[in-house]
């Protein structure tokens, strides 16, 4: 090795250190992306926290629970809000193609704050408190959603199809949008359907 | 005497008439005062969230924060239900709940947001001059470590000849 070789490693060596040395001070200006992908998660388990066992059959006063989840992997803390919607077969669901959210009333809310990375659970208890049935038409005038009780008055025509009175509580993710200020359909929602068996 | 009738029947009438009057006139304003109470609420909540962003990216932990921006989220929750559910008293007393921690919270997180841009800062400052020194060392190491090398090199420490190198 020649004496110009020597040099080419030395100012090799001396330059990777200063690097070295360099780099806290580097990471400070030199932004550096994770690169990982934003979303949100959004899910409903049965009584059990599993996947399974989800209220179907229910009765007039007859309580039943799921888990409503939120799992935030959007890089920063977010701002959600959970509706809880209430429809019969005929009305409309929230549209996923136009990220529309379901034009129906919401019953009950949840506002929650979930740290990135971070996820938020909580019960959700519900009941048909008032229920009538006329010929093959039902309908829920009554409706408790952790014990708040509120007038839905939804009918619904018996499923020949499937036998049945269907029903579907369904509930939609929303979120804070810190440039707009406002809150907006994150195009998510779950589901369960319900079928009302007996008054 | 039938004027003291009609007049005492008159006095009743209005009695009956203003109680209306003012029950509606009290529902009215208590609706206003549960909508206006609903939006402070509102406010102060988003303000919140939004300084626990800014503390967030300081680089702050604001762990703490969201479990109270969570129970003034749910606070916020029971005021809107219960507006629509027409308990406007339910609903200021909520939405006053909720925008009190809304408002503690901000105040917390603007204090948590400067320490830390000041821990940031001198972090930051500590991290330069540490590096900014390395880098010099490095550079008078390797120049002095350069010369030394260059006069071993010539006088066959390493082996060489010492005229291999014009």
């Amino acid at each position: 090795m020649n004496l110009e070789e020597f040099r080419m490693v030395f100012a090799t060596g001396s330059l990777v250190l200063m690097l070295i040395v360099a780099a806290p001070t580097l990471s400070l200006i030199v932004p550096f992306s994770s690169g990982s992908e934003h979303f949100s998660e959004f899910w409903v388990l049965g009584p059990n926290h599993m996947a399974e066992g989800y209220p179907f059959n229910v009765r007039v006063n007859e309580s039943n629970s799921v888990f409503v989840g939120v799992g935030n992997h959007l890089g920063s803390s977010a701002y959600y809000l959970v509706y809880v919607k209430f429809r019969n077969q005929t009305q409309p669901l929230p549209s996923a193609t136009v990220s529309e959210p379901s034009p129906l009333p919401t019953l009950y809310e949840y506002q929650v704050f979930v740290a990135d990375g971070g996820t938020w659970e909580a019960p959700l208890t519900f009941r048909v408190l008032e229920a009538s049935r006329n010929d093959d038409c039902m309908l829920i005038n009554l409706f408790s959603i952790n014990d708040v009780v509120f007038v839905v008055n939804s009918s619904a025509i018996w499923d020949l199809e499937c036998k049945g009175f269907y029903y579907q509580l369904f509930i939609e993710l929303w979120l804070y949008n810190t440039t707009s200020q406002s809150f907006h359909f994150h195009n998510r929602f779950v589901g369960i359907w319900l079928n009302m068996t007996a008054t | 005497m039938s004027v003291l009738k009609f007049s005492f029947v008159l006095l009743m009438l209005l009695v009956f008439a203003s109680q209306c009057y003012v029950s509606v006139t009290i529902a009215q304003v208590s609706e206003s005062e549960a909508s206006s109470a609903l939006t402070t609420a509102e406010g102060a909540v988003d303000s919140a969230y939004q300084a626990v962003l800014r503390a967030e990216e300081a680089g702050a932990n604001v762990s703490g924060l969201l479990v109270q921006l969570n129970d003034a989220g749910e606070f916020l929750a029971e005021a809107r239900m219960a507006y629509k559910a027409g308990d406007f008293g339910g609903a200021v007393h909520f939405a006053d709940l909720s925008r009190g921690i809304g408002e503690e919270v901000m105040n917390e997180a603007r204090e948590l947001k400067d320490l830390t841009t000041t821990e940031s800062m001198q972090r930051m400052w500590f991290t330069m001059t540490g590096s900014i020194l390395g880098v010099a060392c490095i550079v008078f190491g390797s120049f002095f470590s350069w010369r030394f090398f260059k006069r071993r090199y010539f006088n066959g420490g390493f082996g060489a000849e010492a005229g291999g190198y014009a």
